[in-house]
């Protein structure tokens, strides 16, 4: 028995994944221990969102093993997953956007089943995001692109996660409300539910996160805590506006 | 004389049993994008449900109901979990092509286990009508319109206030992101399938008393008026198939209104294809929703071509240009020379869907064109009938593309419906216009297929001018499919937005399918009319349209020696195990069927 390090929360090792003949994923490996904020950073196609899908269930690996909480997660089905405590927060939203805010976001309590402290947490959600309170009954679809990143927030939380799953919380945002969604992800964050996000802004993400990865055409090239790495060269070169910044 | 308000009213009624119908397209739709053509036979199974549980149980009529809605929603359970969910991760067009063999296959069983005849399914209420306003209406209106009203309220408190409900109006609105709340869609398809035959298996049942009749040919009918309500309410929205089928209900009753009751379908197809042309997205649907149809190719599922070589080629054009030399009995000549009409109508048909990508469901239409074109020049202007089938083919070419060309704007799915439409328009029209088709008495008395002045009368010469057009057309469509034409048109098929990027005009491109599709098709059309000297509206009808789509997937979508090699297994195969007549649709269901499941690409794949 060793404490030294204990068990990550989610842990994808030696994943390869293939669309057709094209490889995605070289070996990826990554670990998200418990109560942390991890970060994948990484340019366009270099297999970001690709690594959410194979977290929820949505894209199999050829190879490579999934566990979340010591339990394997490959074979499940997205529906179980989720069941399993892992919520998302799906790229550009996904809301419903033909039914309302209250609706949306009541879904994302699908899995569960006590009627009262579902209500409970809807109002705990509202105090969360105040603005949403005067929206509950409009089209989710009519909303701001910054208004829906509140209410796919607010329903990934309605499932009590222990995970949350982000992909690029902050694509298309005003600088207000990036700001405003990063300090929302730090108070989910300190009530305890760890957070995977996937991320192109680096240097924002860096800020909130805890650990991160940097991939770039399918292989982790870079990885360490958040600190360390915004002050690495190489990240900074790639991702912080290098050399005429520093 | 009926009164205008009594016209409404029934239009209303027959509305009312249309919407039971498309409100269960709309959802399946809705949630899995797919437009169920075997809709129609679960209606068909819920109408003779309830002749048995009237006539043979004498079940009260709102057990009747009960008994109805239970059995059919169990049909559709089946269709859902061993039809289409096995092909959950194929490519778009396999569960469209699944739903039309499940189809075939009900319809078949039905009309199996009580004969093609029509019987007489009794109302169970009292015959009396009330008289209102200018018009009169019935018990039996009454209760059609009590159904609907009461299944649309079910639905809506349904879809509101129910977690499943819930769950069906998330995954319609985004399959992925209803999986990630925890959706088990499969158990929405469950449900919604549920649903859909239920409301459908009643609908047969009322329109079995409406008319105090139900026969086998009920199936296709409802198929096409529930699409036709569902795409013009816009494909996916249940309030919109409401309104649809009452629209489509009034449309059809005041044109029977005016004009007689055989134009009463021919008002239903020519608002669908208005419909599909100004707003394919339905009357109610906002601007923003794009048919819900893939951008890249993965409507077809691509496949490597298997490859014959030459020389096996030639020696099996050999073996059947010398096959009538050889003894063999008219019975074998006369079975190939089908196969070879349905092979040109193939070789059409593999291009139009396969090497473009048009799935066309009403092909038929074009055998039917050249077939009357031929048939009426030889006979009323005495052209020879070598000009005259050569002249069939080239009206097909022109007209079959006039007809089709406003759908060329329209993707997958929609095609599919459009061409069904038209298909059915064409026949409709034949029906109707009496002073140059003949309308319902057909055309008899054509003369026999001759050339250059020698009639052909004898099998054997039959069959070698038959086998000969059709190798010619054979090799002009193979010579076409390796030029840089034939790679256009895969180009388009592969991806219609890349294709317009690059330059090709997707509108001239389609018209050149379809005239030389056309043109072939024609020419079976005008051969075959010859043939029978006799032909009316319905010698061509949708079964042979389904039937040469089936060829064509057996051989491989754009495969031309495939179409040939697809039509004759369709046709030799049941001649040979000596299938009787009755169980051929059947066979050809489950054939379409198993290879939708097993070989999308067919036997030798497509190109």
């Amino acid at each position: 028995m060793t404490n030294a390090s204990p068990e990550p929360l989610l842990a994808l090792s030696n994943i390869n994944t293939f669309y057709g003949q094209a490889q995605v994923h070289f070996d990826l490996s990554i670990n998200v221990a418990r109560g942390h904020i991890v970060c994948l950073l990484g340019g366009n196609a270099s297999g970001k969102s690709t690594t959410m899908k194979i977290i929820l269930g949505l894209v199999k690996p050829r190879s490579g093993e999934v566990t979340f909480d010591g339990a394997s997660l490959i074979g499940l089905t997205t529906p179980q997953i989720v069941r399993r405590g892992i919520a998302s927060v799906p790229e550009a939203r996904r809301l419903f956007a033909d039914m309302s805010v209250r609706e949306n976001i009541l879904m994302g309590a699908f899995v569960r089943n006590d009627r009262e402290a579902i209500a409970q947490d809807l109002d705990k959600m509202l105090t969360l995001f105040p603005k949403l309170g005067q929206r509950l009954s409009q089209r989710a679809g009519s909303l701001s692109g910054g208004e829906q990143q509140m209410v796919a927030m607010a329903r990934a939380l309605m499932s009590r996660p222990r995970m949350i799953v982000m992909d690029e919380p902050t694509m298309g945002l005003s600088p207000l409300y990036v700001d405003r969604v990063l300090e929302l992800i730090r108070t989910i964050n300190q009530e305890g539910v760890s957070v995977f996000m996937v991320e192109q802004n680096a240097s924002l993400a860096l800020e909130i996160a805890h650990e991160a990865y940097v991939l770039q055409t399918g292989k982790i090239v870079l990885s360490g805590s958040a600190r360390a790495l915004k002050d690495d060269p190489r990240v900074r070169d790639a991702y912080l506006g290098g050399a005429e910044a520093a | 004389m009926s009164s205008w308000l009594d016209y409404t009213i029934n239009g209303l009624i027959v509305g009312n049993v249309y919407a039971l119908v498309a409100v269960g397209l709309a959802l399946i739709f809705g949630v899995s994008r797919l437009i169920n053509f075997a809709q129609g036979s679960i209606y068909l199974v819920g109408a003779y449900i309830g002749w048995v549980a009237v006539v043979q149980l004498h079940t009260p009529l709102p057990l009747t109901i009960i008994v109805v809605a239970v059995a059919a929603a169990l049909v559709g359970l089946i269709i859902e979990r061993f039809g289409l969910r096995p092909l959950q991760n194929s490519v778009r067009i396999a569960p469209l092509l699944a739903t039309i063999g499940i189809s075939f296959v009900l319809d078949q069983l039905v009309m199996l286990t009580f004969s093609p005849n029509p019987r007489a399914l009794p109302s169970q209420l009292p015959d009396v009508r009330f008289q209102v306003g200018g018009g009169t209406i019935g018990p039996l209106d009454l209760l059609i319109a009590g159904v609907g009203i009461t299944s649309a309220l079910l639905l809506f408190v349904f879809l509101r206030y129910s977690k499943l409900g819930w769950a069906v109006r998330a995954t319609a609105q985004d399959r992925d992101a209803a999986m990630q709340m925890g959706v088990d869609v499969n158990r929405v398809n469950q449900a919604v399938f549920g649903i859909a035959a239920a409301l459908g298996g009643v609908s047969g049942l009322l329109v079995g008393m409406y008319y105090n009749q139900i026969d086998t040919a009920m199936s296709l009918q409802a198929t096409l008026k529930g699409v036709v309500a569902e795409v013009v309410g816009g494909a996916g929205n249940v309030p919109g198939a409401v309104i649809g089928s009452l629209l489509l209900g009034l449309v059809e009753s005041y044109g029977v209104a005016v004009f007689g009751t055989s134009y009463r379908n021919l008002f239903a197809f020519l608002l669908l294809v208005v419909v599909l042309v100004l707003r394919p997205n339905g009357l109610f649907a906002s601007a923003r929703q794009a048919p819900p149809e893939p951008l890249t190719g993965t409507f077809i599922a691509p496949s490597r071509p298997v490859r014959i070589p030459r020389w096996a080629l030639l020696v099996a054009v050999g073996v059947f240009a010398v096959l009538p030399l050889l003894p063999v009995s008219f019975y074998v000549l006369q079975t190939l020379i089908n196969a070879w009409l349905l092979g040109m109508l193939a070789l059409s048909l593999t291009l139009v869907a396969g090497t473009i990508g048009q799935v066309s469901l009403g092909h038929a239409a074009l055998l039917a064109i050249g077939a009357y074109t031929s048939a009426l020049l030889s006979l009323t202007f005495a052209v020879p009938v070598g000009l005259a089938i050569i002249a069939g083919g080239l009206m097909s070419a022109a007209l079959g593309t006039a007809l089709i060309s406003p759908s060329f704007r329209l993707r997958g799915h929609y095609v599919s419906i459009a061409t069904l439409a038209i298909g059915e328009i064409v026949s409709l029209v034949i029906l109707n216009w009496e002073s140059v088709t003949r309308g319902p008495i057909g055309i008899s008395g054509i003369p026999p297929l001759s050339l250059f002045g020698y009639e052909l009368i004898s099998p054997t010469s039959i069959y070698w001018f038959s086998f000969a057009v059709m190798v010619v057309l054979a090799l002009l469509q193979a010579r076409l499919l390796s030029s840089h034409l034939g790679r256009s048109f895969r180009a388009i098929r592969d991806d219609d937005v890349a294709a317009r990027a690059y330059g090709l005009s997707l509108n001239r491109y389609k018209s050149l399918a379809f005239i030389f599709g056309g043109f072939a098709a024609g020419v079976s059309g005008g051969i075959a009319a010859h043939l029978y000297s006799y032909i009316n509206h319905e010698t061509f009808n949708t079964q042979q349209s389904i039937l040469a789509l089936t060829v064509v997937i057996l051989g491989g979508l754009g495969n031309v020696v495939g179409a040939i090699v697809g039509a004759v297994a369709l046709v030799g195969l049941p001649e040979v195990f000596r299938i009787a007549a009755e169980y051929r649709i059947l066979i050809y269901g489950i054939v379409l069927l198993l290879l939708v499941r097993f070989r999308p690409q067919g036997l030798l794949g497509t190109i």
